[in-house]
């Protein structure tokens, strides 16, 4: 019954080339509505090539993406974001020299014209600021306000996290979203993935920690050398299982030279 | 309440800008005597600050994205020569257009190759500065447009910097006007929010969809027709240009916009304090003027000027944010 | 990709192998210049004046490319030689009267070198741009050369100029200017302390990537502080080796080549993002440089022509080599 669903986002033997570097090799998968699935993989396995394109931050050199059934002939951040793929990465997502309220809308802003000029709604985007600050656990004495450079780890994740959640983001991909976090700050992180999973949401969680992961995923696809090496639900395989393959690889021919 | 009162002021960008101004303006008016509180002086500072004003601001808009424009100089040259040779010899409309053509589209060039190729903004602006200085002093061969009477009585001769309104030149409200339009862009306008995020992480802006390459175009397009326009401005007001004109500017653009709290990096911009540095750096050559000290010390004093400027907008930058984490 | 017929191997191999060197295009485009002004003007291009005009200013400018080239190499620069080349120069002429030449060269050549420091200690330990660093000594020293001469001429004393240490620098030997055998030293040393010393690797891998540079134990402020250091030594030098040529001075002495410098490296193939980049490269930007600028004045073409060249051939250099960069995965 899984599969009488159609696929959210679908990739088609996807191809992508960095100069002389594959990144990633013949690479098809589906996702689908109200699932968190794990991506994980050694470094340089491809997991932040792979979401990248799903992000619209790189053009895939072949294969076909889908969104919707739709095929998706052009890539960039902007059209993903308005297409609802949010992406809350590590080291890139948040200005530190602006406000929370700014970085909330950044690149969206809304707009009050007067006489055709835009102005942006400075007292909207505060309020709402100020909604995520409570909504989404920060510190009360944050301010809306302040500069974003002040919040800690957790906090920056989270604020990111509230910010697809109020763009009605259909897909969520949290790429590395616990790393240097405390270990209250990363079950508050997990917990909130798992919320958003629950209002049926698409949550692509990439992570190297497979404990952490194989709590909460539905389903892992493992990635090796660029080419995806297993796909399988939580049920089939344990977690031991799943760091093993990661640690020994499974042997495919991925790293080998390629012909064609 | 004294910590949040201190938060307020320190966070305020330009704030150093008005401490230091207030300071100067003082010693200047005690040291000579009341003589650089006088008109005629002050008619003369006005003039000339807020002809270098306009410029800082587009240099300010540049230096916000983290990038930098030192041909500025050069494009202030480019747009006064322009206008009054066009004017003097076609037409003083077309005169106009032309001039805020060309820099528009000498601003154009080094954007587009900036934000489409990636190469260093100052290595860029260097060779248009010298490019569009040698044809300055290429098309006027050592001597000097200058506008005839007929020229100079000419409305748009007089809108365009020619006219003294209640004694002041009309260069001066042309600054305020870019102040107020420029400050609303920057702070109440998305594409201010835009222009900031680059300069802050230009990377980060990228992933939320900001096109970032056309924020540094938009930059580096108003930065040249900016230039250009206060070119215009002050070779109406003095009524002739040479091929030296505007030489040096490009770098008290950049120690205006520098004193006025803009952040070399990027991401923090204040154009009332760009005003205030170039009102900073003119009075200091016209006490100069005053004092009959030679204006060669005034090239000294620049070059000390951006260094420590510089230097203390970086410990500005720390104090700042030790204060905030506390 | 297959391996190609074995024949084909032998002949591409030294062909690609120069294709990928950052000068190649260089090389080529001087030879290219030297043949088209020959062909243009064959009677006078050839000839002894134009050649020995050529070396003479290839030797002044060539001095200050080398110097910036190694700037550039750590990922930094250095707007400033211009004017150091003006006050070094100024200072030897200055002080020569008082110290005696032997003394004067070596209190011009240590200006030189409190310069290059001074710059070092604003970038790396002030934590400003070099880029603002150096514009406000370009302008600091120019103010000074303007503050104490005020616009007279110095010249040297007869004595002086025949001081066997003045012949040194500014004589001549075999018909060639001392001035361009220096150059031509200087350009080998500092080839052979580039790609063939420690300080060289550090230099190149600084210029890389810094934190890689550091976590392998390169003291990047000693290596960056030595490249300033070096760069002003040469601006320095070069200014000294011009007045020992021609004995005197104006304001505007040096005006302009920071702009000459910076281009002579980058259109010699020097990467602007640093790690990049051949003295010979830089060597050869100088001549092309130098030998349009020879036959603009020819040609009777007004100075502010030769700087817009200059400006354009910048702009253009660095275009170029950014996107070769960027296309070769560097």
């Amino acid at each position: 019954m899984e599969t009488e669903r159609a696929p959210l986002i679908s990739l088609r033997n996807v191809n992508l080339w960095y100069g002389t570097v594959q990144a990633l090799r013949d690479v098809s998968v589906d996702f689908y509505q109200g699932e968190l699935v794990g991506l994980v993989g050694d470094n340089g396995a491809g997991k932040t090539s792979l979401v990248n394109i799903i992000s619209g931050i790189v053009a895939p050199t072949s294969g076909e993406v889908y969104l919707d059934g739709q095929r998706i002939t052009s890539f960039h951040p902007k059209l993903a974001i308005d297409l609802g793929v949010e992406t809350t990465q590590q080291s890139v997502g948040l200005c530190d020299n602006l406000s929370i309220a700014r970085n909330y809308f950044l690149g969206r802003e809304p707009v009050r014209r007067i006489a055709g000029i835009p102005f942006i709604d400075l007292g909207k985007m505060r309020k709402e600021g100020r909604k995520a600050i409570t909504a989404f656990g920060l510190r009360e004495s944050v301010d809306v306000d302040g500069e974003v450079a002040l919040l800690s780890g957790g906090e920056r994740q989270a604020f990111k996290i509230a910010r697809a959640v109020y763009f009605r983001s259909r897909i969520l991909i949290m790429d590395e979203p616990t790393n240097n976090l405390s270990v209250r700050e990363r079950e508050r992180v997990n917990d909130l993935a798992v919320q958003l999973k629950d209002q049926s949401l698409l949550v692509i969680y990439i992570t190297h920690d497979i404990f952490q992961i194989h709590r909460i995923a539905d389903r892992f696809i493992i990635l090796e050398n660029g080419a995806k090496v297993a796909d399988v639900p939580r049920n089939l395989m344990s977690a031991e299982d799943l760091e093993r393959i990661i640690r020994e690889g499974v042997g495919n021919d991925a790293g080998s030279p390629r012909s064609g | 309440m004294r910590v949040s009162l201190a938060r307020f002021v320190l966070k305020r960008p330009e704030t150093s800008a008005v401490v230091v101004t207030a300071i100067l303006v003082t010693f200047l008016t005690i040291t000579t005597g009341g003589t650089w509180l006088s008109f005629a002086n002050l008619q003369s500072v006005s003039r000339i600050t807020a002809v270098l004003a306009i410029m800082a601001f587009g240099e300010a808009l540049v230096i916000s994205t983290g990038e930098v424009d030192v041909s500025v100089g050069s494009v202030f040259a480019m747009g006064a020569l322009i206008f009054i040779g066009v004017g003097r010899t076609v037409n003083l409309g077309v005169a106009l257009l032309l001039a805020l053509g060309g820099g528009l589209l000498i601003g154009l060039l080094n954007g587009a190759v900036v934000a489409f190729f990636r190469v260093p903004s100052l290595i860029v602006t260097l060779g248009t500065l010298f490019l569009f200085r040698g044809i300055a002093y290429g098309v006027t061969e050592g001597f000097y447009f200058g506008a005839s009477d007929e020229v100079r009585s000419r409305l748009i001769f007089n809108v365009m910097g020619g006219a003294n309104l209640g004694g002041v030149n009309v260069a001066v409200l042309w600054a305020l006007v870019a102040l107020l339009v420029l400050h609303v862009v920057m702070f109440y306008m998305p594409m201010g929010n835009r222009i900031l995020a680059v300069g802050g992480n230009a990377a980060s802006a990228y992933s939320r969809g900001v096109n970032v390459a056309r924020v540094r175009l938009i930059v580096f397009a108003l930065s040249g027709l900016l230039a250009a326009f206060a070119g215009m401005l002050d070779a109406a007001s003095i009524g002739y240009v040479d091929g030296s004109f505007g030489e040096l500017m490009e770098l008290e653009a950049i120690a205006a916009a520098v004193l006025g709290g803009c952040s070399l990096v990027g991401g923090r911009c204040s154009l009332l304090g760009t005003l205030l540095g170039a009102f900073l750096l003119r009075a200091v050559g016209s006490y100069l003027v005053i004092l009959g000290i030679q204006p060669q010390w005034f090239i000294l004093l620049l070059g000390v000027i951006v260094v420590l400027a510089s230097l203390s907008d970086r410990v500005l930058t720390k104090l700042l944010f030790r204060l905030q984490q506390r | 990709m297959r391996a190609p017929a074995v024949g084909i191997q032998h002949v591409t191999r030294p062909l690609t192998r120069f294709r990928k060197r950052p000068d190649a295009a260089i090389v080529l485009g001087t030879i290219l210049v030297f043949l088209v002004f020959g062909a243009v003007d064959p009677e006078s291009w050839f000839q002894f004046f134009t050649m020995i005009n050529i070396t003479r200013y290839a030797a002044i400018l060539g001095l200050l490319a080398i110097g910036q080239t190694i700037v550039i190499l750590s990922r930094e620069i250095d707007l400033s030689v211009g004017s150091v080349y003006g006050i070094v120069a100024i200072a030897f002429i200055a002080s020569e009267p008082t110290l005696g030449v032997p003394l004067s060269l070596l209190a011009a050549l240590m200006l030189a070198a409190a310069i290059g420091l001074l710059n070092a200690l604003l970038v790396l330990r002030g934590g400003i741009s070099s880029m603002i660093a150096t514009l406000g000594a370009l302008f600091f020293y120019r103010g000074i050369i303007y503050v104490t001469t005020g616009g007279t001429v110095m010249r040297f004393s007869q004595g002086a100029r025949a001081h066997w240490l003045t012949q040194a620098f500014g004589g001549q030997w075999l018909r060639l200017d001392n001035a361009f055998l220096w150059f031509m030293l200087i350009a080998v040393l500092a080839s052979l302390v580039l790609y063939h010393s420690r300080f060289g690797n550090h230099l190149l891998a600084v210029g890389g990537d810094e934190t890689t540079a550091l976590a392998r134990g390169v003291t990047v402020v000693r290596t960056k502080t030595i490249a300033f250091v070096a760069c002003s030594l040469l601006a320095g030098l070069s200014g000294i080796v011009t007045i020992a040529q021609n004995p005197q001075t104006h304001v505007t002495l040096g005006m302009q080549l920071e702009l000459e410098s910076i281009a002579a490296a980058v259109i010699g193939g020097t990467q602007l993002g640093g790690g990049r980049g051949t003295v010979l490269g830089s060597v050869l930007g100088t001549f092309f440089l130098t030998a349009v600028r020879s036959e603009m004045i020819t040609l009777g073409a007004p100075p502010s022509w030769y700087t817009a060249f200059v400006g354009i051939a910048l702009l253009l250099g660095a275009t170029i080599n950014t996107v070769m960069a960027r296309r070769s995965g560097a």
